[in-house]
């Protein structure tokens, strides 16, 4: 994704000492010209073309996990706690199915327990996963906007603090500790995969 | 970046990865509509004095679950759609109404055929109007400023 900006090369030697030009050749700096000075991504060097980048100009927009933005970051994250939690969910639903039933019933029976047990499971650990990480992503956002985007482990981690407390906020003040020491802690083992996995990310 | 001949978005990510930001797209709207419906219906549906605690348990109960349900929904439906368009190497409105038929089949497919065929045909149709008013709408947009206003000739 490149727009062509200009493909005439920056005269910057020939142009110089010709006479044509009296503003350019009465300085004394003009010996010293550097396009660079004007500036800093200015085509020092012959035929070459100057390329608009569009895609890198966002903080942290390459790297494996990338972040475009706010909406993305909630987008993504959503949606993969979401399958997880789905997946997780199922596989434990399968494995209570597999051992709730026994071989010696039908085929028919035997199927129709194990999926109404996959489909308990997996469906109610996704919603809890996805709301979770919705409402992080909500607290992340919130918070970083109000440290004027700056965004960091110390922010992700009281955002899972704080996503922990709301959580439980209904059953009084024990659960609400347990569940956002939790989930601080989750986040702490994200922010430490992600440093992990994609160091270039890091400033 | 890889190289794409798509005359679609290209704002969206490419193929496989899009289906992770859909389901997280479609389950944030789905949460968050329904987290404002419900608070509104356990708030009319509660008695004096527990209408509070009458939304806190209706949003907590339903929101997630349509959540859910819509996250599925788009989820699968972008994954369908992804499917299509390798198969069939182009980008239509056929792509996204066979994903949409595709869609409401699985998702019945726990009902029997009959169901699992009722359900195919609404995803098909549902999805055809939604492509149909785009369609309309994208048309009506773009025909509608054809008309310059000339300026007057300047008469000396």
């Amino acid at each position: 994704m490149f727009n062509k900006l200009s493909s005439a090369p920056v005269e910057t030697k020939n142009a110089s000492n010709d006479g044509s030009n009296p503003a350019l050749t009465s300085t004394e700096e003009q010996s010293s010209y550097d396009p660079v000075a004007l500036h800093p991504m200015a085509i020092t060097d012959g035929n070459q073309l100057q390329y608009l980048d569009l895609e890198t100009n966002t903080k942290r927009a390459e790297g494996l996990i990338a972040s475009r933005g706010f909406l993305e970051d909630l987008s993504y994250g959503t949606g993969a706690m979401y399958m997880l939690g789905l997946g997780v969910g199922g596989f434990a639903g399968l494995v209570e199915g597999l051992r709730s039933t026994s071989s010696t019933m039908s085929a028919r029976l035997r199927s129709n327990a194990i999926l109404n047990s996959i489909t308990r499971r997996g469906p109610y650990i996704g919603n809890l996963a996805g709301c979770l990480t919705l409402t992080y992503n909500f607290v992340n956002g919130g918070i970083t906007a109000i440290r004027g985007g700056e965004d960091d482990d110390a922010g992700s981690l009281a955002a899972g603090a704080i996503t922990g407390a709301l959580w439980n906020s209904s059953r009084g003040l024990k659960p609400m500790l347990i569940s956002s020491t939790l989930l601080a802690m989750t986040t702490a083992g994200w922010c430490r995969l992600k440093h992990y996995v994609a160091p270039e990310d890091d400033e | 970046m890889a190289q794409t001949h798509s005359t679609g978005d290209h704002t969206r990510d490419p193929c496989p990865l899009v289906i992770v930001n859909d389901f997280g797209g479609a389950f944030a709207m789905g949460a968050i509509g329904g987290s404002i419906w419900y608070s509104i219906k356990g708030f009319r549906n509660s008695p004096h004095g527990e209408r509070w605690q009458g939304v806190r348990s209706a949003v907590k109960l339903r929101a997630p679950t349509l959540g859910g349900n819509f996250g599925t929904w788009g989820g699968m439906f972008s994954a369908y759609d992804c499917a299509v368009k390798s198969i069939r190497k182009t980008e239509d409105p056929w792509n996204a109404i066979i994903s949409g038929a595709m869609t409401g089949g699985t998702l019945a497919v726990r009902g029997g055929w009959r169901h699992v065929r009722t359900n195919f045909v609404i995803g098909g149709i549902i999805l055809a109007v939604i492509e149909g008013v785009g369609i309309a709408l994208n048309r009506y947009m773009v025909e509608a400023p054809q008309t310059p206003v000339l300026p007057e000739p300047v008469s000396n």
